[in-house]
């Protein structure tokens, strides 16, 4: 019995080093002084090990600056889109209305709208409309993501029994008085997936930032990074400890509330 | 996509029964206010938008002053640059990888997660998802160190093993795709495996004791069984991975920069490149515009496809 199962742990292990053995050389590279990061032969621990390439980028960038930015505009956005998924979520799970099938179809279709396409006009509008800010546009334009509201209303349809709804309403309660005091509550686990999905969309995104944000004093954590790179001609060390610093709080995140983010990304390809 | 999905909908609402609401319909506006903040972002940021992408493209404008009206030139113009060719072609064979080699491996490592009395599945699913909880600038620093021409840690690997090394990864026009092909590889199999993990899993056990019973092997097992029951995970898994292959700048951009010889320029990429590095607007909402037909329909037709073969099994 156990000995048949050799090849699928032996599988299972090689899987695991394939996708964590890069993370765990980007992870020593940044304890290594600038020259040993590509010494040959390759060492996994670092000899001589240093702080300094975390010393000098946190005393000569503003690393915490695009740090808070990346984390406020992930934490703003995250709280708005699951509110706003919520409700439309609730909208299309429990009523029955004229145009339901419609405006569903019309939701999910935006899922393959490629964002290169909204790119340019996005832009364009919003800087001629003054809206360039990157409180508003890192924020506003994302906080309705279409996959968010198809997961959140699979969920609906199977965890919110229909009775419990028409008994509030017999007790006379408005219709937004039942979806806060009794939809969102039966909600948790699931918005809880929605709020981790989200918070690392938003906090890993690169592209939208890139195109909008020129005030260096407004990065976000990927740009100052990249931007980083590209004037230190590509050297790796300081960027590699910015980068590492800024992966532990979306990977610890991730670790923390895996259970519900893997089962409710999974619900709605899955169950309905 | 919307076939697909309107119809798992339709079948939600019945399983449900929901006896209260179908024969009672309330008049209410109250459905109507719950998906409004919706749609009106939508018609704000995703509605006119495209509207103005196709206007912009019909269109010559350096960002700044008034567009100037030029008819269909930017799409002729398109017909005929290269670059974009090669961007159509690069995005196809990303496309092609993601499809044909990011899903169906995704399914085997679900398969084997999925066997029965495994240890410590918690820990292969969640170890093999974290590369895409990671910034894709740290994703670039990885295979930047990893794919290095002289020291990087492969050819440092190639070279203590076979004492030659000095593959150029990233240099060389062919091998630049593979390199992008392999970040790839390393970021989305993880995440589609949680789904097709999911779909497994909710296959009944009694389907596969009855193909026991006939006497079906592990081959036939899986394709009279597993395979159908999988069929709207995997229709979901492909259109998600083709939409997001199809629109891939992250990788290439952070790695190759679409070099070397635009062998690993994207679609993305080249729009990027026209309307922020060029200032031709209205030739990047052009290119845009041909993206979002081939998606959009294409995404259209898989479903269709999908659709069709779910509805006959």
């Amino acid at each position: 019995m156990t000995r048949t199962r050799i090849p699928l742990y032996g599988t299972l292990v090689l899987l695991l080093l394939a996708f964590l053995a890069p993370l765990l050389w980007a992870l020593s590279g940044s304890f290594k002084p600038r020259g040993d990061i590509f010494a040959y032969p390759p060492r996994l621990l670092p000899d001589p090990f240093t702080l300094d390439n975390y010393q000098r980028l946190l005393s000569g960038q503003p690393f915490w600056r695009w740090f808070l930015m990346s984390t406020v505009v992930a934490l703003v956005a995250t709280t708005v889109s699951v509110f706003v998924c919520a409700l439309a979520g609730y909208g299309f799970a429990k009523f029955r209305f004229a145009g339901r099938r419609l405006l569903f179809g019309v939701m999910f279709s935006s899922l393959s709208v490629p964002f290169a396409v909204i790119l340019v006009p996005l832009f364009v509008i919003l800087v001629k409309s003054g809206l360039g800010s990157p409180w508003f546009a890192l924020i506003v334009p994302w906080v309705a993501p279409a996959f968010g509201i198809f997961m959140m209303q699979q969920y609906i349809v199977q965890s919110v029994p229909d009775s419990v709804l028409e008994a509030a309403r017999i007790d006379g309660a408005s219709e937004f008085g039942i979806f806060r005091t009794i939809v969102l509550p039966l909600l948790r686990p699931s918005l809880g997936a929605l709020a981790v999905w989200q918070f690392l969309q938003s906090y890993n995104s690169f592209l939208w930032p890139l195109v909008l944000v020129s005030d260096s004093s407004q990065y976000t954590l990927p740009l100052g990074l990249q931007t980083l790179f590209v004037s230190e001609q590509r050297q790796y060390d300081l960027v590699l400890a910015g980068a590492v610093i800024a992966v532990v709080p979306a990977v610890a995140l991730f670790v923390v509330l895996r259970k519900q983010l893997l089962e409710g990304l999974s619900t709605g390809a899955v169950k309905g | 996509m919307t076939t697909v999905v309107a119809g798992r909908a339709r079948t939600a609402d019945e399983r449900t029964g929901d006896p209260g609401t179908a024969q009672r319909p309330r008049r209410t506006w109250a459905p109507y206010l719950f998906i409004s903040p919706f749609y009106l972002l939508y018609v704000l940021f995703m509605l006119i938008p495209i509207a103005v992408s196709l206007w912009l493209s019909l269109t010559e404008w350096v960002g700044l002053g008034t567009p100037h009206w030029v008819g269909l030139r930017n799409y002729r113009n398109l017909l005929t640059d290269i670059s974009f060719h090669r961007a159509l072609g690069n995005t196809a064979v990303f496309v092609l990888v993601a499809v044909c080699v990011v899903v169906p491996l995704a399914l085997l490592i679900a398969q084997a997660l999925n066997t029965r009395g495994l240890r410590a599945r918690d820990l292969w699913r969640t170890a093999y998802f974290v590369p895409i909880v990671v910034s894709p600038i740290l994703v670039a620093l990885i295979f930047g160190l990893l794919f290095d021409r002289q020291f990087g840690l492969i050819n440092s690997i190639l070279r203590a093993l076979f004492g030659t090394g000095g593959v150029d990864w990233l240099g060389d026009p062919s091998l630049a795709k593979v390199s992008i092909a392999l970040v790839m590889l390393w970021r989305w199999t993880g995440y589609l495996t949680v789904f097709f993990l999911a779909g497994l899993q909710n296959v009944p056990r009694e389907l596969y004791e009855a193909a026991a019973l006939d006497g079906a092997g592990r081959v036939r097992t899986f394709t009279t069984v597993t395979l159908p029951a999988l069929k709207p995970v995997t229709a979901f898994v492909v259109v998600t991975s083709f939409i997001g292959a199809a629109q891939i700048f992250e990788e290439p951009y952070l790695l190759t920069g679409g070099g070397p010889a635009e062998s690993t320029l994207s679609v993305t990429m080249f729009i990027y490149r026209a309307a922020f590095q060029r200032q031709q607007f209205g030739y990047a909402a052009a290119a845009a515009v041909v993206l979002f037909v081939l998606v959009f329909g294409l995404s259209q037709l898989f479903n269709r496809l999908l659709g069709i073969g779910r509805a006959s099994a």
